[in-house]
C-alpha cells in the first residue's frame, strides 16, 4: 500500500516537473547574427507601421460597422415614423370631437407608439379657412388635445407628446371649396427630435 | 313822452320776437353746420371746397408743390366721412379765389350752391418753399374756423402737413383729431410666415416691426405705445412675443400649456391672454413678471379675445360655452358675466369702445363675415359692413368713432376704415401685400 503512494507521488513529481520545464520554454530573442542596428530599426519601424495600419482597418471597419448600424436604425425610425405619422385625422366645422374613424387611427399610433417607445411626437392642429384667426387658434388646440387625451388614455406617456395649434395658417388646399375645408380642418402628426 | 299806436306796438313786439327767433336760429343753424357730433345718432355732411391754391403776393404762381399739398389734403379730407368734397366747378363762379382770407372771399355764391366750408391755400417765399398758410373758413357766419401756417416745409413733409392739418380741422369740427394722430399695428403675409408692421391709417410711416420668421399674430398695444404683445408660433411652439418700441427687441415668453392666444393689455398695464395650462383656452391675467397672475375666464369650452374699455373695467370676450362663439361681457368689478350676442352661431373679434358702451365684432352671415356693432346699453344690434367675402377683425380706434378691420373684398385681405355709423369703408393705403389684424394706438 505504502509503495502505491510512493508510484503516485513520483508521477506526480514527473508531471509537475515536466508543465514547470514546458513554461521556462521561452522563444529567445536575440538580434540575428550579421543584421545592423539601423536595419533592425527600420524593421521595427516596419512593424509598427504595419501595426498602425491593422488598427486603422479595424476602427475604419468599426466605424463602418457602427454608421450601418446607425443608418439602420434611422431607417428603421423612419418607418416607424412614417407609419405613426401617416394617417391624419379629421374633424367636422367647428368640431373638436374624435370621429369613430379618427379613433380607429389613433388607436393605431398608439400600439406603434407603444411599440416604440423611443419616438416623440407632435401633434399639429389645424381648422379650414372660413372661421377668425384667434378662434381658429382655439380651435386648432381643441383638436390637437383631442388626439393627444386619447393617446394618453390609450397609455402613452404624455411626456413623449407637444400640441400645437396653427389655427387656419397652414392649410394643406389653399382652394375655397368644401373638399379642400374639409381636408384642412385636421390634426396631423410629426417626429419630434426632443 | 312817446306815443305808439297799439298796433304799432304790437307790431313792433312781434318784428322784435320775429328777429330774437331769426337770431336764435340761424345761430343754431350756423351752429349746428359748424360742429359735427361724431357719436350723435345721425351724420350730418359738410359740403367744403378746395379753393386753388395761391401765392400770397399777387400776380407770383404758386409752386408746383401746391397741387401736392392739395391732392394729400383731398385725400386726408376723404378720410373724414362726415365731409363732401365739393368740386370748385360745381360752384358758381368757380374756385379762383381773389386772395385766401375772408375779404378776397365771395361767400354768398358758395352759400348759394349749399357749400359749408371753404378751404383755402396760400403759398409765401421766391425760392424754394416758402410758408404754407391753410385756412377754412365757415360760408354762413363767414368765419375762420381754423387757420394754420406751416414754415420751413420740404417736400418731402407734405403728407404730414396735410395729416397735421386734417387732424386740427377734425379737432375743430367734431372735438377729436385723434384718427389723423394714430398708429395702427397689423399683420403681414410673407409668404409661409407673417410678421407685424406699423403705419398711420393714412399709410404714413409703414414699417417693418418684427423679422422674426414663423407666424406672428394679434397683436395689442400697451396703452402708452411702448410695448407690442402678440401671439408667436415658431418651431412647434406658441409664444408671448412682446415688443418693446423703443429698443425694437422683442422677448419671446414660454407659458403654461400649449396656446398662447389673442394677447391684451390691460389699461392698468398687465397683459390679459388666453392660455390651457388647464387643458383649454382659459383668459388670465399675468403679472408683471409675466407669469400667471389669476384667471378672469374659464369654461369647458374655448374662452379667448378679451377687449377692455379705457377704464379697464368693463370687459368683453369670446366663449363657446353655449356650444358656439359667441360675445360675452365681463364686469371686471363684481366679476359678473352675461351674453351679449343671441344672433347667429358664430359671432368673433370683440372690441370694446373706448367708453366701453359699445362692442364691435364680426358675425358668420350666409355671405361670409360682417362686421356688427352692439349697443351695449339698448342690446341693440346694426350691421356696419356688406362685404363682399369677409369683414373681420374689427378694432375701435382711440377716438371711439372710427373702426379699422381686415377685408378680403378685393381678393386679398386688405385694412379698411369704417365709422362706429358704419360709413362707407375705405382701404387703409398701406401699399402691396396681404394686411390683416389692425390694433390701434394713440401716437405719443
Amino acid at each position: 500500500m505504502r509503495g502505491s503512494w510512493f508510484v503516485v507521488l513520483g508521477l506526480l513529481l514527473a508531471m509537475v516537473l515536466a508543465f514547470g520545464a514546458g513554461c521556462a520554454k521561452k522563444p529567445v530573442e536575440s538580434t540575428p547574427v550579421g543584421i545592423s542596428a539601423d536595419e533592425a530599426a527600420r524593421q521595427a519601424e516596419e512593424a509598427r507601421l504595419r501595426e498602425e495600419a491593422r488598427l486603422r482597418e479595424q476602427q475604419l471597419a468599426e466605424e463602418q460597422l457602427a454608421r450601418e448600424r446607425m443608418e439602420a436604425e434611422r431607417a428603421r425610425l423612419a418607418q416607424v415614423g412614417e407609419e405613426i405619422t401617416a394617417n391624419m385625422i379629421h374633424f367636422a366645422f367647428d368640431s373638436f370631437e374624435l370621429r369613430p374613424e379618427a379613433r380607429t387611427t389613433l388607436q393605431r399610433k398608439a400600439e406603434l407608439l407603444k411599440e416604440h417607445q423611443e419616438v416623440k411626437l407632435l401633434i399639429e392642429g389645424h381648422c379650414d379657412e372660413r372661421g377668425t384667426s384667434e378662434y381658429n387658434l382655439a380651435l386648432g388646440e381643441r383638436r390637437a388635445r383631442a388626439a393627444y387625451e386619447f393617446l394618453v388614455l390609450l397609455g402613452v406617456s404624455p411626456n413623449r407628446l407637444q400640441i400645437v395649434s396653427y389655427g387656419k395658417e397652414r392649410p394643406l388646399d389653399p382652394a375655397s371649396n368644401e373638399t379642400a375645408w374639409a381636408l384642412n380642418r385636421r390634426a396631423q402628426f410629426k417626429l419630434l427630435d426632443m | 313822452m312817446l306815443y305808439f299806436p297799439r298796433s304799432t306796438l304790437v307790431l313792433r313786439v312781434v318784428y322784435a320776437l320775429m328777429l330774437m327767433l331769426l337770431c336764435c336760429f340761424s345761430s343754431a343753424w350756423a351752429q349746428q353746420a359748424l360742429s359735427i357730433d361724431i357719436y350723435g345718432p345721425g351724420q350730418h355732411q359738410l359740403n367744403l371746397v378746395m379753393a386753388k391754391p395761391l401765392h400770397l403776393e399777387p400776380g407770383v404762381p404758386e409752386p408746383p408743390e401746391a397741387l401736392i399739398l392739395n391732392n394729400h389734403l383731398r385725400s386726408c379730407l376723404g378720410f373724414m366721412p362726415f365731409l363732401r368734397l365739393v368740386s370748385g366747378s360745381e360752384v358758381i363762379g368757380g374756385d379762383v379765389l381773389a386772395g385766401v382770407t375772408a375779404k378776397d372771399i365771395d361767400f354768398r355764391r358758395f352759400r348759394l350752391d349749399r357749400v359749408d366750408l371753404v378751404l383755402t391755400s396760400g403759398w409765401g417765399g421766391n425760392a424754394g418753399l416758402g410758408p404754407v398758410e391753410l385756412r377754412v373758413y365757415e360760408t354762413f357766419e363767414q368765419r375762420l374756423i381754423l387757420g394754420k401756417s406751416y414754415s420751413g416745409v420740404t417736400r418731402e413733409e407734405l403728407p404730414e402737413v396735410a395729416a397735421r392739418f386734417c387732424a386740427d380741422l377734425m379737432a375743430a369740427l367734431t372735438g377729436q383729431g385723434d384718427f389723423f394722430r394714430s398708429t395702427l399695428a397689423v399683420v403681414k403675409t410673407h409668404g409661409q410666415n407673417k410678421e407685424i408692421w406699423t403705419a398711420s391709417p393714412l399709410g404714413r410711416g409703414l414699417q417693418q416691426l418684427t423679422t422674426l420668421g414663423g407666424i406672428s399674430m394679434s397683436p395689442a398695444w400697451s396703452r402708452d405705445g411702448r410695448s407690442l404683445a402678440f401671439t408667436l408660433i415658431n418651431e412647434g411652439r406658441h409664444y408671448l412675443a412682446l415688443l418693446d418700441r423703443n429698443s425694437m427687441e422683442v422677448r419671446r415668453i414660454r407659458l403654461p400649456g400649449n396656446s398662447v392666444i389673442s394677447p391684451a393689455f390691460h389699461p392698468g398695464g398687465d397683459i390679459v391672454v388666453s392660455l390651457d395650462p388647464d387643458g383649454r383656452p382659459d383668459i388670465y391675467q399675468l403679472g408683471k413678471d409675466l407669469k400667471i397672475d389669476r384667471k378672469l375666464v374659464q369654461s369647458w369650452a374655448i374662452d379667448i379675445s378679451p377687449s377692455f374699455d379705457e377704464s379697464g373695467t368693463k370687459m368683453v370676450f369670446v366663449s363657446s360655452r353655449l356650444g358656439n362663439p359667441h360675445i360675452f361681457f365681463m364686469d371686471m368689478n363684481t366679476g359678473d358675466v352675461r351674453r351679449v350676442t343671441y344672433e347667429g352661431t358664430y359671432n368673433t373679434n370683440p372690441s370694446l369702445s373706448p367708453d366701453g358702451r359699445m362692442v364691435v365684432f364680426s358675425r358668420q352671415t350666409n355671405q361670409g363675415h360682417r362686421i356688427f356693432l352692439n349697443d351695449l346699453t339698448t342690446g341693440r344690434e346694426r350691421q356696419l359692413t356688406f362685404g363682399p367675402r369677409n369683414d373681420v377683425s374689427p378694432a375701435w380706434a382711440p377716438d371711439g368713432f372710427f373702426v379699422a378691420f381686415s377685408s378680403n373684398r378685393s381678393g386679398q385681405y386688405k385694412i379698411y376704415l369704417t365709422t362706429r355709423h358704419g360709413d362707407e369703408p375705405r382701404m387703409a393705403p398701406l401699399g402691396e401685400g396681404e394686411f390683416a389684424s389692425p390694433a390701434w394706438v394713440r401716437q405719443q
